[in-house]
Formats: structure tokens, sequence, C-alpha cells
């Protein structure tokens, strides 16, 4: 059977859900022809609990209700631009079942004039924005949408060649992000100043000190304190660089960064110093009879030859090398502010004794250095995520020393 | 020339024992050295470049240098001979290895055995009371010591590197108040180089030993790790920074070479360490806690330890040869006594073709590796301070690997059995595989190979390169001319074949290889210094196909030397070692060709720019980073 597509406002209904039945009965007297009245439906179907299952709910009383579907082009739009709502954006079963919304066999071109024409092309383009949808939210189409797809468009239509893109494309592009960040970010904010901490730093040698476990604790005088978390990453590699720092040069606290995840910003902060200056940089000399030539009971490590490398041999880059300042460490904390801070800097001084003796500098920016989500601000790149202006306040402070004294 | 050569080889035919003759030679420190080193063999002859190997880097056969095969006289050969049967007699009686690798410690009475046959000072002169033995006799007892690997290495960290600096170094007083105790075997000596910061990077030594204010002790703080015999050692060869003013003046941290007693106190050992192999020989930290070492036993000169070191690694290195081959030997015996009696389809195993290569794989091992042994130890015997350096190391390499391969097919053919500890070859596995690791890593060696080379070939070779970079036409031209020459005559005569050949014709098949190698080799040298200059260092890839070929083209060198004499003054079986020269040496040469061409070619042609990538990315995330092949997309 065939028949011309009619808009969704004629259509009579029967469902065997009394209050779907109802509200779907009342539809056509709204004598309202946009796409509003399928909105409409998921709305009052789901005034009170928008879940998978009563989306599910809607979508098979619309099946029911008319054994020829009338109007399930703009009931799906309808549907795909209600699924965030009811949290099924990312629920392969619901497109799938979503699909089986479309009646079967009725769009399969028949012979090779149909075939060669855009058959059914406003079912077909609905098919297509279906899978779009599916592509955006990153689902992949399983076995169950194929064959969906070949029931209701035939093997060489429009959604089944979309659905043949995304199977190519898909499965190549998952796993593309060499530094994936996992769909569910840890709650604790400890776990995930660990997380992000070890993802800036991606070194393996690093290790992650809590050095303040966050904590709420009401005296006995009634106040309430509380503790912000510190987290603090270092790797060996930077300790030994930190050794090395020269005492008379002062080393920075900086911060706070932004560290998207996702839709989380978290922020970080910084120790490092400014660049060594030339001509206090010290090259380490080596000992000729240790690494040079007939050296045996280890390999030589320099040959005196006046050769060089030739240049049909030589594959490095020019690359122009912009020299920055060491980065000895970073933390993430609950608390921005410069107390926090300052313990911070107190407790990397037991691993890093040096600095007792180098003044530390606190270049804080404005910001309460919280974790945000995206539902608290939206990200704009344009407008910093903390609010005011940029200000830099500098604060001059003793040596580290006896900032921890002070603690 | 050649007059001059039969009288080195002839040594000391008319010359009595320990007869010092070093008449009208201008005796330099290093000469020196070396006379107290061979005190038996004083012949001075016209000085030698002894540098086979190096010459190899420019494409130069020095066969002057490699043929004939080192013989040792009548009266050595003799006297080996007779003191040999019973040092294998008590290998074979007294020495229980099973025990010894099960319960990790050497019984004193085998301890005193060893010591009673004299095997405690091999190498430490007559007047000493050691046996006074040259390098290729040591050799030979070394092919015995092999039997029990704990034993062969507690006796060479004693001798061949424990007390070797005071044998090398020492001044009389030295030798004089240590030697005899250490030759005889009341005293145990032990070799402390090695630290935990400095595994293979000397310059990172932490020990050091500092001047008292009197100026007659120096004080040694530091630990030393992985020192065998460090459990027993009585007197200890111990290398610690000293500060030394250079010629500026300026202070300077150097190393010195200290013999220290452990009666001088704040000498401590640290627990045996619990090893795969070599269970019965003594390995272990150890501590030294301000001990006072009087300045009068320094070694040679304060601040001049590392050369010391080095010497004495170099000197060491060789015996490895002729102990893996004497291994190998054991190893064969006692599989094919398996082989010919296990019946598997009625038939017996050593008629499956895949057995019989195993065997012949062994038998050549041990053939290459004894002829490579004994030349460079005929070659170190020389007069003179002859550096074999690189041809010891090549030793080593090249013994130690073909040791570990054919230890592991000799258990092969015992199947299972083999694998038990019914047999004792699970033990020469265990055994065997330090012979890779210890005496300078073999990957270090083949650096140090290559390297040595490079430089030696480098700085003759300077001059006509940068020529070539300017693009003089003439150099150019010349090596055009000699490329096309050498493609055209695909056969190059370095001499070796011919009417003066020094090869046997039987084997001239061979020698041409050698010959094409060795030319190739050479230009191949050429081309990678023009190519890469000094940065080579940094390419281990292509050092590492350098020093492989070079082994390969030394080996082959000591084989066609060693069976054309055989054949020559007709050795019993001399048509085997034949059959085994030309059989090695077409495998060599085909090796060698295989790397060679790889080396004229660039990282992404020849894959050493995949392997980088391979491991960078493995070593990235320190871990294999496929996925799993089950795993799935959708």
């Amino acid at each position: 059977p065939r028949w011309l597509h009619c808009g969704s406002a004629f259509c009579k209904n029967k469902s065997d859900s009394e209050e779907l039945q109802k509200i779907v009965e009342n539809e056509p007297q709204k004598n309202d022809r946009s796409l509003v009245t399928h909105d409409d439906l998921f709305e009052r179907t789901s005034k009170d609990s928008k879940t998978k299952a009563s989306f599910n709910k809607v979508v098979e009383v619309f099946s029911k209700k008319d054994i020829r579907r009338r109007g399930h082009v703009e009931f799906i739009y309808a549907a795909l631009k209600k699924m965030p709502e009811f949290g099924v954006e990312r629920d392969i079963a619901v497109y799938n079942k979503l699909l089986d919304v479309f009646p079967k066999d009725v769009f399969v071109p028949q012979n090779f004039i149909q075939k060669m024409f855009n058959h059914y092309p406003r079912q077909q383009e609905c098919g297509v924005q279906l899978l779009e949808q599916m592509e955006n939210y990153g689902i992949m189409p399983n076995v169950e949408t194929k064959v969906l797809l070949v029931q209701i468009f035939g093997k060489k239509s429009h959604p089944m060649r979309k659905y043949q893109r995304i199977m190519y494309w898909f499965p190549k592009f998952r796993n593309a992000n060499p530094f994936p960040v996992p769909r569910e970010l840890p709650k604790d904010p400890v776990d995930l100043a660990h997380f992000s901490l070890t993802r800036i730093a991606n070194d393996l040698d690093a290790t992650v000190t809590v050095y303040q476990h966050p904590l709420t604790d009401i005296t006995e005088t009634g106040e309430e304190i509380s503790q912000p978390h510190i987290v603090g990453i270092q790797s060996p590699e930077q300790r030994a660089l930190l050794a090395k720092h020269n005492p008379n040069r002062p080393v920075f606290v900086e911060g706070p960064f932004p560290l998207w995840l996702r839709k989380t910003c978290v922020h970080y902060y910084l120790l490092r110093a400014e660049p060594v200056p030339p001509e206090e940089k010290l090259e380490e000399e080596l000992d000729p009879e240790l690494v040079g030539p007939e050296q045996s009971l280890f390999y030589p490590q320099l040959l005196s030859l006046d050769l060089n490398r030739d240049l049909g041999d030589d594959d490095s880059f020019d690359i122009d090398e912009v020299e920055e300042g060491p980065v000895y460490a970073m933390c993430m904390t609950g608390g921005g502010d410069q107390a926090t801070l300052a313990h911070w800097i107190c407790r990397l001084q037991e691993t890093n004794p040096i600095l007792g003796r180098v003044p530390t500098f606190f270049r804080l920016e404005a910001g309460s250095g919280e974790l945000q989500t995206a539902a608290g601000v939206q990200y704009n790149p344009g407008q910093n995520p903390q609010a005011g202006p940029e200000m830099e306040h500098i604060t001059e402070q003793e040596a580290a020393r006896s900032q921890g004294m002070k603690q | 020339m050649n007059l001059s050569r039969i009288t080195v080889w002839s040594r000391a035919a008319t010359l009595g024992k320990g007869v010092r003759l070093a008449a009208g030679v201008r005796r330099t420190g290093e000469e020196e050295l070396a006379t107290h080193l061979q005190p038996r063999r004083l012949i001075v002859s016209s000085a030698r470049s002894l540098a086979y190997a190096k010459d190899l880097f420019l494409g130069k056969l020095n066969k002057n240098e490699v043929f004939p095969y080192p013989e040792i006289s009548h009266e050595e050969l003799e006297e080996i001979n007779q003191f040999v049967p019973p040092v294998e007699k008590f290998f074979r009686e007294d020495v229980n290895s099973k025990k010894i690798d099960e319960e990790a410690v050497i019984p004193q009475a085998t301890l005193t055995g060893l010591k009673a046959l004299g095997l405690f000072g091999i190498q430490v002169p007559e007047e000493y009371g050691g046996l006074g033995l040259s390098n290729t006799m040591y050799a030979r007892l070394g092919e015995i010591l092999s039997l029990d690997a704990a034993i062969a290495v507690t006796l060479s960290a004693h001798q061949a590197i424990g007390l070797k600096g005071i044998l090398m170094a020492g001044t009389e007083q030295q030798k004089a108040k240590y030697l005899p105790r250490l030759a005889s075997g009341e005293h145990m000596a032990a070799f402390c180089l090695t630290e935990p910061g400095s595994g293979s990077d000397a310059a990172s030594i932490q020990t050091r030993a500092t001047l008292t204010e009197d100026g007659k002790h120096f004080v040694l703080n530091g630990s030393k790790i992985w020192i065998s015999n460090g459990g027993w050692a009585d007197i200890m060869t111990v290398f610690a920074r000293t500060e030394v003013l250079d010629a500026d003046g300026q202070k300077k941290d150097k190393i010195t070479a200290f013999i220290v007693e452990r009666a001088f106190g704040g000498v401590s050992s640290g627990k045996p360490e619990d090893k795969l192999g070599i269970r019965g020989s003594n390995t272990c930290e150890v501590t030294f806690e301000d001990t006072k070492v009087p300045v009068e036993n320094v070694i040679g000169e304060v601040g001049g330890g590392f050369k010391i070191a080095m010497n004495i690694l170099n000197s060491g290195r060789f015996s490895m040869g002729s102990a893996c081959a004497g291994m190998i030997k054991k190893l064969i015996e006692m599989a094919a006594e398996y082989a010919g009696t296990r019946k598997q389809f009625n038939k017996k195993l050593t008629e499956f073709g895949m057995v019989q290569e195993k065997f012949a794989i062994m038998a050549q091992n041990a053939f290459v590796m004894e002829s490579m042994a004994y030349l460079t130890a005929g070659m170190m015997d020389r007069p003179g301070l002859p550096d074999c350096s690189v041809e010891a190391a090549m030793v080593k390499v090249f013994s130690s690997e073909g040791a570990w391969v054919c230890v592991s097919e000799a258990l092969q053919v015992l199947g299972g059995v083999g694998y038990t500890k019914n047999y004792p070859f699970e033990r020469f596995l265990r055994d065997c595989r330090i012979l890779q690791i210890f005496e300078g890593t073999n990957e270090i060696l083949r650096m140090y190979i290559a390297l040595t080379g490079m430089q030696y070939a480098g700085k003759i070779l300077t001059g006509k390169i940068k020529e070539m970079k300017r693009g003089s036409v003439g150099v150019v031209l010349e090596m055009l001319g000699k490329k096309v020459h050498g493609s055209l005559r695909r056969n190059q005569d370095l001499g070796l074949t011919g009417q003066d050949g020094l090869v046997h014709p039987s084997l001239t098949e061979s020698a041409k290889m050698l010959e094409e190698n060795a030319v190739l080799f050479g230009s191949t040298v050429e081309s990678l210094l023009y190519r890469y200059g000094k940065t080579i260092v940094e390419e281990q890839l292509v050092l590492k196909r350098v020093a492989d070929t070079l082994i390969n083209i030394y080996a082959m060198t000591a084989v066609l030397s060693r069976s054309s004499r055989s054949i020559s003054i007709g050795l019993r079986n001399h048509d085997h070692e034949v059959l085994l020269a030309n059989n090695f040496c077409k495998e060599a040469y085909f090796k060698n060709n295989y790397w060679l061409v790889q080396l004229q070619k660039g990282s992404p042609e020849n894959n050493d720019a995949n392997i980088k990538k391979i491991a960078q990315a493995v070593l990235e995330k320190r871990a294999y980073i496929c996925s799993h092949p089950l795993d799935r997309t959708y």
C-alpha cells in the first residue's frame, strides 16, 4: 500500500494507555499544524519525570495508535529534539526504537527509476537526520540499526549510505585521542586533581602527593574550619632541577590556570622560575679521559674528529626554540588563596630543602579557583572564566621559610 | 721483515726462563709495564704496529699480524702438556659442580686442591711463587677451568682482574709484599670498580679517597657493588676519586687505584647475591668506611687509576674464548653420547638432519672461538705492549654469544631431559648467561669495538673526507675510480691467495671472501665517516653492525690462519678444520654482505628508523601498547 504522506495534524488515534490516549485524542482538536504538537506530546506525557521509560512510552504509543504511522516524520524530528531532555541522547536502543517508527518496506525503491531518483526524500532525509544526531553524540549504530535501515529504506538508500560512512569512520576515530578523558570524571575533588595533574604532567616518574585532605570541622567554640584539599605533583627530574636552582633568584607560584576536562574546568598552580640567563649556565665539563676515545672500560662517548654530520644525513628540523623557565612543581587546591598555596610550598620544602633558602613570590590572579562546571559557567574563550578583570596582585613575601613559620 | 717475524715466532727458543733482555730499546713506562707482565718472553724486535683490527677500518688487511698462526715453543708446549692432565683429573674427580651449584658455595677442600695446583697464581711470575704462564697458556688452562663456571669466575676475579693491577702497575715493593701470598691462594683478591650509581658509567664513581693531613694515608669512603669474591677477598684493588692538581694548578677529581687490605679496617661486605648462575662464586657489596690506606698502596700514580682499570679489563677478556670453547667441547661430548644412544622412530637421534645440524653448529662455534682466542693470546704474548684490546673485546663478544647458542642447542638435543636437573645442561645454560653481561656487557663492548676503529680511521681519513666535501675534483675522481675499479673486479686481491699467498690453496675461496669483505668494510667505514662524522657516537644501531661485521671478519681471519697452518704442518684431522673454516667463512660472508649493504643505506631503508619508533612508542608508555587482538570497536 502506498500513500502520499500527509501532515500529522490529521491523525486519529487509538491508544491503550489511558492518559496518553486522552492526550493523543485531544491533539487534532488543537488544530495546530506545526511540529509543536509532537513536542507537546512529549511535554504533556512527562510532566513529572523525564526518563527513558517515559520517552519509550511516547514512542510506543505513537507507533500503536495508527497502523499507517501517519505523521511519523514530524514525530521523529520532534523526538530527536527532545532526546537530550530525557537524557537518552546517548542510548542506541532508543535510536533504534525511534527508527522503528518508520513503516517498513514502503520506502524501498522497487524499480530502477525509483532507484535513480530520490525516492521518498523527506523520509530519507529524516532517517539521515536521525543518524546524524547519533553521530554528533558519538553513538555507534549497531546491527539492529542496519537491519532496520535495510527494511525501511533498502540497501542503497541515503540513510544506508550514511550508516556505512559512520561505520567506516567511527571506529577509525574512536581511539584517535592519545589522551582520552573518561566520560565520567571522578567526583571526589582529590581524585579529580590526581587525574588532572597526571594528565598535565604526563610523566610516569612523577609522584602525586596529597598535601592536605579536604576537611570541614566545627571547633568547640562553634567556628567552622574548612580545610581545602592540596594535591601536588613533582617528578624526580623537577626535584633535581630545583635542587640546582640558584638560591638568589626567586621562584614564583603562579596561577590559577584553567584545564578543561570535557565540560568541567579545573584550575592548577605552578611553581616555576624565570629562565636561567645564559651567563649563569654551567656547562658540565666531562673528563675526556672518562668519556673520550680509546675508552674501553665503558665505551667512548665522544670522538675527537673534525668531521660533522653530512647534510644528507641530517634529519633534524630547523626549530626556533623559545626558552622558558623551568616548572618545578604543580598543584591543585580547593582554595586559591595565598595561605593555602604557602602551605603547599611549605610541604614541598620537606622533599626540596632548597625552597627554604629561595625567595618565593606569589603571583596569583583573582579568582576563586574553585571547581566550576559548565552548568555554572559557560566557557567563552573570549572571556576570562574567572569573574572580574585581570587583577594581578603580586604579593611579595619573605622567603618561604618565614611563610612556613607563620603557618 | 720476514726474518724478524721468524725470530718472534720462535720466541724464547734459545733463552732460559726468566732472562731479561731489553737491550737496544728505550724502555718507556708502558714497555716496562709490558715486561712486568711477560717476564718470560723478552725478545725485543722492531717495534710493530699491532693494529690488525684497527687497520681493517681502513680496508687494509694487515696480514703479517695474523699469518702465520701463532705457535708456542716446544718447551712451553711440553710444560703445558704436563700441567694440563693433573688439572683435568682434579676437575673430573674432585670437583662436584652440581653440589657447588646447589649449595652456592665452593667447598674448602676444592679450594685447597686448586691452591695446591697453583691455579691461584697462573700468571704471577715464578719469582713471586706463581706459575708464570703466558697468556696463551693461561687460555689453555681456562679451557679446563671453565668446566665449573663458579670456580672459573672465582679464579678469574682473583687473578685476571683482582691482582692484575699489582702485577701490571705495582711497584717492586708492592709485588713482593702481596703477590706471593696471592699466588699461593693464601689471600684472595677482588676488583672493586662498579658502584651503585655507576653501572656502566665510570664518570659517576662516588667512592672517595681523601689524603690525611700528615700525607701518609688516604681515607677511603664509599661502597662498591657486584664484587666477585667480595666476601672472601683479603686484598682488593679499589678505584676511588681523589683530588689531584692538574697542569693549570686547579683541583680536579681523578680516579686512583689502591691496594686495600681487609685488615686495614672499615671494610665490610654485604650478603652474597643470590644469582641465576655461577652460584658457587661469591658476589656481594663491599663498603669502605674510613678505611685508612697507606700512600704506598697506590697503584701507579695518584690520578692514574683509570688507565689501570682499563688495561686490567682489556687484558682479561681474551680468555673467555678458550673457556667457552672448552665448555662447548665438553657439551658436544655429553650431547653426542645421548644422541648416539637414544632411539626414536627406530632411528638414532644422530641420523636426524636437524640434530646433526646442532652438532655442526656447536663444533663450528667451538672451532671459531678457539681460533680467535689463541690468535689473540698469541698476539698479546708478543713482545712490546701490543694493544689487543679491540681484538680481545671481539673474542669476548663472539664467544659469549656463541656459548649461549651452543648450550641451548645442546640442551635441545636432549629435549625435556635436558631441562631437568638430572643433567648438567641447565646448569651450563644458567652459568653461561653471565658471559654476555660481565667484564663489560656485549653492548658496551660493541660500541667500544666500533668506535675505537672509527676514531682510528677517522684520524687518518679526515683530510680526505674534508677534501671530498669541499668538492675537490681530484679526490672525488679518485674515489669514483676506486669504486668503479672495485665493482669491475669483484675479486679483491689483498695478497692472501695466489703465488705468495699466506692462505692454503684449499681455502682460496674463503680467503677471497675475506678479502672482499675487508675491502667493502673499509669503504663502508669511509662512507659512514663521511655521513656521520663525529656524531656517529649517537648511531648505536649503525655501530652495532660495524662491530658485528668486524667481529666476523676477525673470526674469518682467525679460522683461515689456523687451518692454513694445520694443513701446512699436517695436524690430525686438518681436513675437518678446512671444512669448518670454509663453512664458517661462507656463512659469515653472507651475513657481512647483508650488514654492509644495510650500512650503506639510510635509516628509513634499513629499518633503523622503524626500530627506533617502535621502541620510543613502547618506552613512552613503558608498556606494550597494542590493543588486545580480541578487542573490538563496534
